[in-house]
């Protein structure tokens, strides 16, 4: 018997194939079916709500705390009545869904935001309502968060939230804490984000409808996106600068949707402004120094 | 803006594993050739007996132990690939790699105590961490045998593999 050893075989074990084609193909599958999965149930989510009975809603609402409350104060009171004669005077335009009773809530915090959630709650910050200084874009804000409402965005929210968290779950913990599952968890949000612009849009659409009847003009409008772009921060206001990654369309692209729209419906995009109702404009003090 | 970071900051994991692991790959694999020619007359087999004709005269273990990790961009590829199975070719390579380094240390262990024939090679493999890098030691062992007189061995002196 001869005893030798030879050369190790080359290229039988392990390949030597570029491991960038690899990724490529990889990536593009976990991506696709990711964004695919997301994007289906996201679909069928939003399809869905607004066809679920609001009494649902409503009674989902009731075995919450409520958002939509009132401060215990007389100049809190004054300005929560003042927020829901207004809302209910733009409700009319909107052709909100009948069962719907909105309510809207009064914070003194010092948020620059307003929100809608379920029940029919809308919510405003006393932030944000001190750097407003007339009620045409207080009404943008306003008709911006009954179009959520009506839309029933909040519903269509939650039913995505909860299905995508499934899934996405599912897809984390299976790849454990590896790069991969984060890179297919951000995706599968992204994908989300791209839902929630979609309704602000919508939601924005809205609101420009109602403000043009309500006012004869949507001036109200671009104030409002005026003094976000005046916000801290500025244009990018505190969050991801690029839009993909953002809950809602970049200011900039928001004021230039407004003017598209006032073109295609031969709208004004100015007019005569009307002024604050007294306790609101009570709390558009001079700015503090800063 | 975080977001913009985090992505920033993986992408740059992502090339930086990639070319560092790309590179410190080929290097490994020109060692390894170069080493597999210099310790080709040390004869490693995976046979429990000694073969015919072989005396021993002394007989003693040898082992030759790595470590070897795996780079970020491996091990994304990796982890991708746990969703739709098939051959995880960004481990391959690294697994062959470690070994035939353990092997070849193994062999380095034999020269250096004077044997030119190990029989009942043996691999065993740990795995170290499996967190965002995998880590794995590849220990080679085997028994190193002296003959009683090297010429009574039917065994080229350099064999093929120098070829």
């Amino acid at each position: 018997m001869k005893l030798e050893n030879r050369a190790p075989a080359e290229g039988i074990n392990a390949s030597h194939e570029n491991p960038l084609k690899e990724l490529a193909w990889l990536l593009a599958g976990g991506l696709g079916a990711v964004v695919l999965l997301v994007f289906t149930v996201s679909f069928a989510a939003q399809w869905i709500a607004p066809r679920v009975p609001y009494k649902y809603e409503a009674k989902l609402a009731a075995s919450l705390p409520p958002f939509a409350t009132t401060p215990d104060n007389a100049p809190g009171r004054q300005v929560q009545a003042e927020l829901q004669s207004l809302a209910d005077r733009l409700a009319l335009r909107l052709d909100m869904p009948s069962e719907m009773v909105v309510r809207v809530g009064y914070r003194e915090q010092d948020i620059v935001n307003a929100f809608a959630t379920l029940g029919g709650q809308a919510v405003f910050f006393r932030g944000l309502l001190g750097k407003i200084d007339n009620e045409d874009a207080l009404a943008m804000v306003m008709a911006h968060e009954l179009a959520h409402l009506k839309y029933r965005h909040a519903s269509a929210a939650l039913g995505r939230g909860v299905a995508i968290g499934v899934i996405l779950s599912i897809v984390s913990a299976d790849l454990g804490s590896s790069a991969a599952g984060n890179v297919l968890t951000t995706a599968g949000m992204a994908t989300l984000l791209s839902f929630n612009r979609d309704q602000e849009r919508e939601a924005d659409e809205a609101a420009l409808r109602a403000l043009h009847a309500e006012y004869g003009h949507v001036g109200g409008a671009v104030d409002l996106f005026n003094v976000m772009m005046r916000l801290p921060g500025g244009r990018q206001s505190s969050g991801p600068t690029v839009e993909f990654l953002r809950t809602h369309p970049l200011t900039e692209n928001r004021i230039a949707a407004i003017s598209q729209w006032a073109l295609k419906n031969g709208a004004a995009i100015d007019g005569p402004r009307r002024p604050l109702p007294a306790g609101i404009a009570a709390l558009n003090k001079p700015e503090p120094r800063r | 803006m975080l977001d913009l970071i985090e992505l920033g900051l993986f992408i740059t994991l992502l090339v930086v594993g990639f070319f560092a692991g790309t590179i410190v790959e080929k290097r490994h694999y020109a060692s390894i050739r170069k080493r597999e020619r210099e310790f080709a007359d040390v004869l490693a087999f995976s046979v429990r007996f000694p073969p015919d004709r072989v005396t021993p005269q002394r007989a003693f273990l040898v082992h030759g132990t790595v470590v070897i990790s795996s780079d970020y961009f491996k091990t994304f590829v990796a982890g991708l690939r746990n969703l739709f199975g098939g051959r995880v070719r960004s481990y391959e390579t690294l697994l062959e790699r470690a070994r035939r380094e353990a092997l070849l240390r193994l062999k380095h262990d034999a020269r250096r105590q004077g044997a030119k024939l190990v029989i009942c090679v043996r691999f065993e493999t740990t795995t170290i961490s499996t967190g965002w890098a995998a880590s794995i030691e590849v220990f080679a062992f085997g028994t190193a045998l002296i003959p009683e007189r090297a010429a009574a061995i039917d065994f080229p002196a350099r064999s093929v593999v120098a070829a």
